[in-house]
């Protein structure tokens, strides 16, 4: 038990102090690389109608007269103590906006997460356990056919039925802070079906290979000759073994749920993080673009840093070979 | 977008009613035309506004960093927000002509260099308090001091003096005599808030709605403030604002009645909107964006007056319009007035595609067939400008000219490209006066003169329209000062969009506007439902 603990605190802490880094070097390079494109918040704001007096004045105003260097250090005094800084275009502070639309990417990603992830492993579990047969391969060609097609399409043609020719869903999942919580579950149906249809498929078949493969082992075959019925030995010592990898490709699509569903958003006007960043970059807003991106890239580290933790914790054997 | 060149139907039309609709509604063709047709005279007219129900707008030309701050508006959204809380100075009739808003009346003296405005009485702010002379002359002054970064600051550099002769009367004094000052003054900046109020989190107008709630990027709710001083308007109970950028999306949302209206309909499916029976477009015909590539007149090759010449003549704007606006523009004359302008030159023989005259004009400028001419486009100038671009590379083709078509970034268009190319894309919006047309383009001093068009006899022209009172006189200065420029200076101004305004049937009192769509953005105290709920 104490080698348990020490394996798994040793490996949180490894994980905290990796993550600091990879953030780090992520804000570097988004400053980087907006900092390279053409044009500034003020070209970009003022457009057509600027003078070179106006964004002059602008760019004093908005202290970006100030070489690169200078303004990234001061934002990332700024961060390490919490301050995710003000917006170069509203001159407020960028918390008051990002949080609020980061939660509704978080409530997107969870409504869709809490269908998609048991549908995935069960209707994985259940295409291995009737290898070959007609429910697998069903199964295999929708999920893979949902994936196929883009995602902006999909959306269209849930749009185009549901919503245009049978009435029965909104099209446009604005929500907003004075909504119900039944309201927000009803007006987000489309884009979470959406969500569904494009993230099961990768983690219904990394399922399905993952238990197809522990299954080759010889242990289980050990099991089938004591004479265990295929379901018991699927779940009770396939699964189990087959939890690593299937752990990880959910992880990966929570992280995606989260982080790459502009498009999505765009299509069913949803406020969530992706377009106030997709916005917020348009217009050349630094501190926005950075305070978005870390937040994406925290997301991501810490999802995957939870994901490879949980499967040590699961598995006694990965567990052990640490030592 | 390059995709509208080959097929008429891109993927958004799936959004859009297709062979099944068209089999319910046998004949929509027609019924789509009879349906347009009487939108132009407006029924509305004959009926009695009716209070109450919200109106919701989906609504494209926004972003999450829109304010209330009145030196900022640079979009539909912000514009529409503003007027729907606050008014202006001056209010555009239907054709544009200045009317009283907040300033009443007016009268010039001493060719037009002084100015005296009367300030409408009785007018109360939404915090209570009565609209003064005070009120006008800071929000004026908001776009005028030092360091303001207002798009109007230079419209108003003539202003000389402003001041209160009482709390009803503004005085104001310009350095330069200019008659369409009424005109500058309706400018959709320059909108009134309180005096000494600079919390634009907090916005007070005297419109006819208050703010309620504001998520920039996402929604803006209005309610109704009751009362409202102008007869038979602010009628609804509430204004819903959602920002809706995708046009799928807004179409879609506008089909399945989730909102009352929609700007900026598709060109290319706007037809098949028309033959849904519980819709009504609203089309504007040829104010909206002039679309133009645009050659300087002192650089390298395009300083002749010839190549410029063989441009304009080389390029097939009948087809652009048909290809790329699918019928929603009008091929533009080639000097950025519209034919909605009480000035416009209706004598003018328009420039129309001729390869013979390109190529002798090409010829005359000194240039062998072989040489190419380089024209930048980019969406950052606007979407359009690919396809445009390449349906004009082929009509050059036709001349045996060649025109080089490069796309560039759109990030820094503005700053990097435009003003700084020979030839490149630029789009024009309507400015309501000839002579702020004239001056903010062609002017010598101008900082947007993007033809680098400098003429003194022009110049010379402009000042003496400026200050002349005659309208028929004036007229005559302007129609000459169109043929100087669709003759010499640098724009193609190949297509003048259409305005495109979606709206459900239930809405009445919706019309066509020459300043902007939507009712010159004002559909939220000028419309009403036909049954409020």
């Amino acid at each position: 038990m104490r080698l348990f603990k020490n394996v798994i605190t040793r490996m949180i802490l490894e994980r905290v102090m990796l993550g600091i880094l990879t953030l780090f070097a992520v804000s570097v390079l988004i400053f980087a690389a907006t900092s390279i494109l053409p044009g500034d918040a003020a070209t970009a704001v003022l457009g057509q109608g600027a003078t070179p007096e106006t964004v002059k004045a602008y760019r004093e105003e908005l202290g970006l007269d100030r070489p690169a260097i200078v303004r990234y250090g001061d934002w990332l005094a700024g961060v390490v103590q919490g301050d995710l800084g003000t917006s170069l275009t509203t001159r407020q502070p960028i918390s008051d906006s990002v949080i609020p639309r980061f939660e509704n990417t978080l409530f997107l990603a969870g409504f869709a997460a809490l269908i998609a992830v048991p549908l995935a492993i069960g209707l994985g579990i259940i295409a291995a356990i009737n290898e070959g047969r007609l429910v697998d391969r069903v199964a295999n060609i929708v999920s893979l056919g949902a994936i196929s097609v883009p995602e902006f399409f999909v959306a269209y043609l849930l749009i185009l039925f549901f919503a245009v020719k049978l009435g029965l869903f909104p099209t446009l999942a604005t929500v907003f802070p004075e909504m119900g919580f039944f309201d927000r579950l009803y007006v987000t149906i489309l884009p979470v079906i959406a969500l569904i249809m494009i993230v099961t498929a990768h983690m219904l078949r990394m399922t399905r290979s993952a238990v197809l493969s522990v299954l080759s082992q010889p242990y289980i075959e050990m099991a089938f000759l004591k004479g265990l019925r295929r379901r018991s030995v699927i779940m009770q010592h396939a699964l189990p073994n087959a939890a690593a990898p299937i752990i990880s490709v959910v992880a990966l699509n929570l992280a995606y749920l989260i982080v790459g569903v502009v498009v999505i958003e765009v299509v069913f006007v949803y406020p969530g993080l992706g377009q106030y960043m997709v916005d917020a970059v348009s217009k050349r807003d630094l501190p926005v673009v950075q305070g978005c991106a870390l937040l994406f890239a925290a997301t991501f580290v810490a999802v995957n840093a939870l994901a490879d933790i949980l499967s040590v914790a699961i598995n006694p054997r990965l567990r052990r070979s640490r030592h | 977008m390059t995709d509208s060149i080959f097929s008429k139907s891109g993927s958004s039309s799936l959004l859009v009613p297709t062979r099944r609709d068209l089999l319910r509604f046998g004949g929509a063709a027609l019924a789509g035309t009879a349906l347009f047709g009487t939108l132009g005279k407006s029924q509305a007219q004959a009926e009695e506004p009716k209070k109450g129900g919200t109106l919701r707008l989906g609504l494209e030309g926004g972003s999450a960093t829109d304010s209330f701050d009145p030196t900022t508006y640079n979009d539909s959204i912000p514009i529409f927000m503003s007027l729907t809380m606050m008014n202006g100075l001056i209010e555009y009739d239907q054709a544009g002509n200045p009317t009283g808003e907040l300033l009443e009346s007016w009268e010039a003296t001493n060719g037009a260099t002084e100015w005296t405005f009367n300030v409408r009485q009785n007018i109360t702010f939404s915090n209570g308090k009565t609209l003064d002379a005070d009120d006008i002359i800071y929000s004026i002054q908001l776009h005028r001091t030092g360091d303001s970064k207002s798009a109007v600051k230079g419209q108003l550099a003539t202003v000389s003096e402003i001041k209160a002769l009482s709390p009803s009367q503004v005085y104001i004094k310009l350095s330069e005599g200019n008659a369409d000052l009424p005109v500058l003054l309706g400018d959709f900046h320059l909108v009134v808030v309180p005096n000494g109020h600079t919390d634009w989190t907090k916005p007070i107008g005297t419109g006819a709605y208050v703010l309620e709630s504001h998520q920039p990027g996402v929604r803006v709710v209005f309610k109704s403030r009751g009362e409202y001083w102008k007869p038979g308007r602010g009628n609804f109970d509430a204004i819903e604002i959602r920002y809706i950028t995708d046009p799928a999306a807004r179409t879609a949302a506008l089909q399945s009645g989730q909102i009352d209206v929609a700007n900026r309909l598709d060109p290319r499916t706007v037809k098949l909107l028309m033959r849904v029976p519980s819709l009504q477009i609203v089309q504007t015909k040829a104010t909206g964006f002039r679309y133009c590539f645009v050659a300087r007149c002192n650089d390298v090759p395009t300083k002749s007056q010839d190549l410029r010449l063989a441009l304009k003549y080389g390029i097939d704007r009948e087809q652009i319009c048909k290809t790329v606006y699918n019928g929603y523009a009008t091929p533009g004359h080639d000097h950025l007035l519209d034919s909605a302008s009480p000035f416009f030159n209706a004598e003018l023989p328009p420039h129309v595609y001729d390869p013979d005259k390109a190529k002798f004009h090409f010829k005359k400028a000194g240039l062998s067939p072989s040489d190419v001419v380089e024209l930048k486009v980019s969406e950052g100038a606007y979407g359009t400008s690919v396809d445009a671009g390449l349906i004009y590379q082929q009509s050059m083709r036709k001349a045996g000219l060649d025109l080089k078509v490069t796309k560039v970034a759109g990030d820094g268009y503005w700053s990097d490209v435009w003003l700084k190319t020979p030839f490149c894309a630029v789009h024009w919006a309507r400015r309501m006066s000839a002579d702020q047309t004239f001056t903010t383009c062609y002017g010598s001093k101008s900082d947007f003169n993007d033809s680098d068009y400098r003429s003194e006899k022009f110049d010379k022209l402009l000042s003496e329209a400026r200050v002349e009172l005659d309208q028929a006189k004036r007229k005559e200065i302007y129609d000459e000062c169109q043929r100087m420029v669709a003759e010499e200076a640098g724009h193609v101004v190949f297509a003048i969009s259409d305005f495109l305004d979606g709206y459900s049937d239930k809405v009445k009192g919706v019309k066509t506007h020459s300043r902007f769509d939507l009712d010159d953005c004002r559909v939220a105290e000028k419309a009403w439902f036909a049954e409020p709920v």
